[in-house]
């Protein structure tokens, strides 16, 4: 039977033992929690930033049928049809039904508890609940209001649900500096670094090939039909048009920057280079096509997962330490 | 050394269910024959299509514990659906205008709206849905909704026209020598509203 190896296991071992102790070596590096921090404090900003550009529809949003723009039933009821414990909004409303709250408050509610979520996770303070809630409530709206959801709702999910199960509280928050917390697992905190690298190489590798496969990006035409498609037209394009001959270059540059993505975040020489172009990538989605929320969603997840460096001080004699707690 | 192994199969099927997630995009892309591989690689896109849904459960009946736990699981996750933004091109865009007509004879024009830019993003989203075949089912309600959106701000309005199709922007050449964006519509629906109400 294999064993799953200290970093420094000397034993003498097979192909297949050498490939695991590779593969648990890869799983599991020692990292310091400044990466969880950036993730911890972006996403508190991101929920925020959410909350807040959502206050004015909310209601009309995911009011049911006949309050709001196409009620959230329908949504729903394609979320239950895949799987009844898919959490929802609906389900909040019919625990405030229960206790004579009307829908209205149950809403304006979770809004707060969203906001209120954001700002716990922000400072750090119950760090680990607040991200539980922050999740659920996210997952609830994003749920009920499917058919009105976007990428950006999907990356938000996932960095949330990789936040809430992450080796919270870290050393910047209010949590360590309250309740002066142990340090955690440098492997630990390690591996949740390492799902969030990888999860990244997954989208743009895919985002990347995808692309590929479209003649649109080779030649430049999707890059301005999605610079001048509503409601994404913030430049105009008469300005566009001035850049006609770039097009192509940039159409190319984006399909080999993501598709290129899991290799070269990879090597130390090409990692910054790579994130930076991912970053300004992001930027301009953001500025130019008016995506903010999907654009702060990616910049956060990257830095957090690349942006910060990975040394970390503490021994290897003490991560066995921490390992045999 | 146990809490490793519990996350290195974590690690594992999460990440396998993701790239089942992903294949699965790529090769209805392909099989929908939007790419430019030869048509040829249709019907094998198809079948490994199959296989990919068929690894997230998708093949089971919609009752069964197994594919609702790991649809449970994907949305938990936000990794239900794969990541092919804006490829392999970026879609045209979808536009719903109403026409309502009054008893006095007048007629306007009117489009569903939301307050914020943010919630415009999303109901473009929506929009955009409604041609999918997956919304067919529901695409007659849901225009009823937004009509009906429509029809509590302007509540004396005897009929309505709801006609949905799709915006094909110009390219760059033919947006230089003046041309515009073109309407193509794709279905149209007519409610009346008020003996909607009174039933």
């Amino acid at each position: 039977m294999v064993k799953f190896p200290d970093s420094e296991a000397s034993v003498r071992l097979n192909p297949l033992g050498r490939w695991c102790q590779r593969a648990v070596n890869f799983l599991f590096p020692t990292e310091t929690d400044t990466w969880l921090a950036v993730l911890r404090i972006g996403l508190g900003l991101q929920l925020i930033v959410y909350a807040l550009f959502l206050r004015s529809d909310w209601h009309y949003l995911f009011a049911s049928s006949g309050k709001g723009l196409v009620g959230r039933e329908v949504g729903e009821a394609i979320a239950s049809f895949e799987s009844p414990l898919i959490p929802r909004l609906g389900w909040l409303v019919a625990i405030g039904r229960n206790f004579n709250v009307s829908e209205e408050t149950v809403l304006s509610v979770t809004w707060v508890c969203l906001l209120s979520a954001g700002c716990f996770v922000l400072l750090g303070l119950l760090s680990r609940p607040a991200a539980i809630l922050a999740w659920f409530v996210h997952l609830c709206a994003a749920e009920s209001g499917g058919l009105l959801a976007y990428g950006a709702d999907s990356f938000m999910t996932t960095a949330l649900f990789y936040l809430m199960l992450s080796p919270l509280p870290d050393r910047y928050s209010f949590d360590h500096w309250v309740a002066k917390t142990k340090p955690k697992n440098p492997q630990l905190l390690g591996f949740w670094r390492r799902v969030l690298q990888v999860h990244l190489c997954f989208v743009y590798f895919i985002g990347g090939l995808a692309k590929c496969l479209g003649n649109g990006w080779w030649d430049g035409s999707n890059l301005w039909r999605s610079l001048i498609r509503p409601p994404f037209t913030i430049v105009p394009p008469d300005i566009l048009v001035r850049f006609k001959y770039a097009l192509p270059v940039l159409g190319i540059a984006i399909c080999l920057l993501e598709v290129s993505y899991p290799i070269f975040i990879w090597m130390k020489k090409t990692r910054l280079i790579w994130l930076m172009c991912i970053l300004a990538m992001h930027a301009a989605i953001g500025l130019l096509m008016g995506l903010y929320l999907f654009a702060l969603v990616m910049i956060i997840m990257n830095v957090a997962a690349f942006g910060v460096s990975s040394k970390h001080a503490t021994t290897q004699a003490s991560c066995k330490n921490l390992d045999q707690r | 050394m146990y809490w490793k192994r519990i996350h290195a199969a974590w690690f594992g099927t999460h990440f396998f269910l993701l790239t089942a997630v992903c294949l699965a995009g790529i090769f209805w892309l392909i099989a929908q024959g939007s790419t430019i591989l030869p048509s040829a690689s249709d019907e094998y896109a198809r079948k490994a299509e199959l296989v990919a849904t068929w690894c997230l459960g998708k093949e089971a009946r919609a009752s069964n514990p197994l594919r609702r736990g790991i649809a449970t699981y994907l949305h938990a996750a936000g990794i239900q659906a794969g990541y092919s933004f804006f490829a392999p091109n970026v879609p045209s865009h979808h536009r719903l205008t109403f026409e309502l007509f009054y008893d006095d004879g007048r007629v306007e024009y009117e489009s569903p709206h939301v307050r914020s830019k943010a919630a415009a993003l999303r109901l473009d989203s929506l929009l955009d849905r409604l041609p999918e075949e997956r919304y067919e089912s529901v695409r007659e309600a849901l225009v009823r909704m937004l009509a009906f959106s429509v029809w509590r701000e302007h509540p004396d309005v005897k009929k309505l026209r709801a006609t949905f199709g799709s915006v094909n922007p110009p390219g760059i050449t033919e947006f230089e020598q003046g041309k515009t964006e073109t309407f193509q519509p794709m279905f149209s629906f007519d409610f009346s509203l008020r003996d909607e109400q009174k039933q």
